[in-house]
């Protein structure tokens, strides 16, 4: 009997199974096989090099250069879109007419493509047309300066994404038992107390979900840099996954592209794993 | 090695979905030929008449289907149809991009076909003849070649009281600072003398007026920590420290001069078709001013190219579409382009075009980019570091000598 369930399990996971390993670990080993040769496309010979295109990856300055690069993006994004997401949640929590609509509003740059909301915004950001200009009445050249290209691309990510958080923190902030907030209210809490003392402890593994998701997405930045910026001026939007894509299918070295993603994989692992047990250990303490 | 092959196959023929293969391509006794370019811009329009004109003579015989890819994803399409299948029968490479295929052994070869068809090589221009070579062999034809020039906008010029356009360094840094107005006095002009646009084509122009470009003459290190590179780069912060040209804009640079906030600019011929089409803009052309020591101005050129492996009648038939291009390419040239043909600039019809007729007096000295089997993989270490110069973001010695660094290390490290 067991073993006809077992059978009956595995043939119910066996379609998603068969898709998971062509299009998932079969990429990901092969891509492995990759980094271990010194392929150009159109080249004859695929000789083995071993890990040498590891040791010269962690040798380049510009792969070092674009960790950094990605490292800004990671900071000017995640704080900052969290907290508009847990904001706009806690706005929309509240009990007034049109919450629908508002709802709707903030969460539609979401289903925009990277491509359409990068358009969309370097309109936005045009130094000569551009209406971010012309109401701050500013010069800036967003896109142009080596020093405003990243916080730009960092604000639009952050409208772009904000909404998905938004929802995430909105679904926890319902979750957080009335009883609890009556009881307080009745004793006289503030607001502020009610948020510190009920609603943070109960929504924290929600937000903290949320900022893990959120590194990890914004370490793998890569359409606003390649549409909006193609990685400069000089360099100054240069992210791992851009300058990964640069080495594969602008100079077709796709065995020292594949290095980089390995070692880009590894990274956001070894990140993800220590915010998953840091996350592990907060929600064991509620 | 198989599965290495079957996944890349798999690619390949996503890739080339659309490809007919060859038994089908003379199905109907017309041989059909798959032509690739990245003609995207106005130019597609002039090219789409080429094609249909060649369909109606050789109705029957032959049939090109013409299909355009946006250059941002062209050579990747390209080399994957190349590599694994798929690849069209004629198709357009840049001169700058010609050498890595050919080294690669890709393209075919078009001796025999000159030979035999006396086709006019000597009517070319001779530098982009000369760059259609690899290893002794002919494997492109030039279509044409697109130099930089001086675009001016002619309201401006006369507002100012400037009746000629600019031809040497002195001349346009007075005509700039008689361009450049602040009206509202609020220290930042708000029409512009000139604006670099494109940095890489803008540089490298520069760099070769001053004797200098991205790799020394044997194409085995940087060209770029020499003094003279150092004096061009130089020279193009002067323009910006004179305070008549923003730092770099990249596009909206481009748009300034469309709607008439910068009054020069520095761009291909290829753009004039997109401004002639912008109301109430009056501009000319001019060969680019004199800026070095060096008479040299940046170009380009697409070359037709056709790949090694193809069966002698559909060659045949990609070698007669490509003499067509040649031979017709008086209307290539009303798309922003200047044929490589020497008869087609000198004919009256293209002589009686402003901008190109202009910009084709600069044919003799252009100077194409390093013709290096590596050269996509150094170009973006010079762009950066132009732009780190230019917004003041590096020195000039630190910032060419990190893009020189960098450029030997990939080219010990390929």
């Amino acid at each position: 009997m067991k073993r006809n369930q077992n059978l009956a399990a595995f043939l119910f996971l066996l379609p998603y199974l068969t898709l998971f390993c062509v299009f998932i670990v079969g990429p990901l080993v092969y891509g492995f096989w990759i980094s271990l040769h010194n392929w150009h496309i159109l080249g004859k010979s695929i000789p083995f090099v071993g890990f040498d295109n590891y040791s010269r990856a962690l040798k380049d300055d510009l792969f070092h250069l674009s960790i950094v690069k990605t490292a800004y993006f990671v900071v000017l994004t995640v704080p900052l879109g969290n907290l508009v997401s847990l904001l706009f949640a806690i706005g929309l929590n509240q009990n007034y007419r049109g919450t629908t609509l508002y709802k709707a509003c903030f969460y539609l740059p979401v289903v925009l493509s990277i491509s359409v909301t990068s358009v969309l915004w370097r309109w936005l950001y045009s130094s000569e047309s551009g209406l971010l200009n012309y109401y701050l009445g500013t010069k800036v050249q967003w896109l142009g300066s080596p020093d405003w290209a990243m916080p730009s691309l960092a604000l639009m990510s952050i409208w772009w994404g904000a909404g998905g958080n938004m929802l995430v923190n909105l679904a926890a902030l319902k979750s957080v038992p009335t009883e609890l907030l009556e009881a307080s209210s009745l004793d006289g809490a503030s607001s502020w107390a009610k948020f510190r003392r009920i609603t943070w402890p109960c929504i924290k593994p929600a937000f903290m979900f949320c900022i893990v998701m959120s590194i990890i997405a914004s370490s793998q930045v890569f359409g606003q840099s390649y549409i909006l910026t193609n990685g400069g001026p000089a360099d100054s939007t240069l992210t791992v996954v851009l300058y990964m894509y640069r080495q594969g299918f602008g100079m077709y070295q796709l065995g020292y592209a594949s290095a980089v993603a390995y070692l880009l994989f590894l990274l956001v692992l070894t990140l993800s794993m220590v915010q998953i047990r840091s996350l592990a250990t907060q929600m064991n303490r509620y | 090695m198989r599965i290495q092959h079957f996944l890349l196959s798999l690619v390949a023929i996503v890739v080339g979905w659309g490809c007919h293969s060859q038994r089908q391509m003379e199905a109907n006794g017309a041989i059909e030929l798959n032509f690739w370019n990245g003609f995207s811009g106005p130019d597609g329009a002039e090219m789409e008449k080429l094609v249909k004109k060649f369909n109606l003579d050789n109705q029957g015989k032959i049939k090109v289907r013409m299909q355009i890819i946006p250059w941002g994803t062209y050579y990747d399409k390209v080399t994957l149809g190349l590599a694994y299948g798929g690849a069209p029968q004629v198709f357009v490479l840049h001169v700058n991009r010609f050498p890595e295929f050919a080294s690669h052994g890709v393209l075919n070869t078009f001796d025999d076909l000159i030979k035999d068809s006396r086709f006019p090589f000597e009517d070319l221009a001779p530098k982009a003849w000369e760059a259609a070579h690899w290893e002794g062999k002919v494997q492109a034809i030039p279509l044409d070649v697109h130099p930089l020039g001086l675009y001016y906008n002619l309201d401006l010029f006369a507002k100012a009281g400037i009746t000629r356009p600019p031809t040497t360094y002195k001349e346009f840094i007075e005509d700039a600072k008689k361009l450049t107005i602040d009206k509202d006095h609020d220290g930042t002009p708000d029409q512009w003398g000139f604006a670099f646009t494109w940095l890489h084509s803008n540089s490298l122009c520069f760099l070769n007026q001053f004797g200098a470009d991205l790799l020394t003459p044997d194409l085995k290190q940087s060209g770029l920590s020499t003094p003279r590179a150092k004096e061009a780069m130089q020279r193009m912060k002067d323009i910006i420290t004179a305070g008549v040209c923003p730092k770099p804009e990249g596009q909206d640079a481009w748009l300034g001069f469309q709607t008439g906030k910068v009054a020069m600019v520095l761009e291909g011929v290829y753009m004039v078709k997109g401004l002639e089409s912008q109301e109430g803009l009056r501009f000319a052309g001019a060969p680019v001013p004199q800026f070095g020591p060096e008479k040299s101005v940046w170009a380009g050129t697409h070359m037709l190219t056709m790949p090694s492996s193809l069966d002698p009648k559909v060659r045949r038939a990609g070698w007669k579409f490509i003499q067509f291009l040649s031979a017709n390419s008086i209307i290539w040239a009303l798309g922003g382009q200047v044929p490589a043909r020497k008869s087609v600039v000198q004919s009256p019809a293209f002589q009686a075009l402003p901008v190109q007729s202009e910009f084709a007096k600069q044919v003799e000295y252009v100077h194409y980019e390093p013709k290096s089997i590596d050269y996509n993989l150094i170009a973006t270490f010079g762009d950066s570091a132009f732009e780190a110069i230019l917004n003041n973001s590096d020195t000039i010695d630190h910032a060419l000598a990190t893009a020189s660094r960098r450029i030997d290390n990939r080219l010990q490290n390929k």
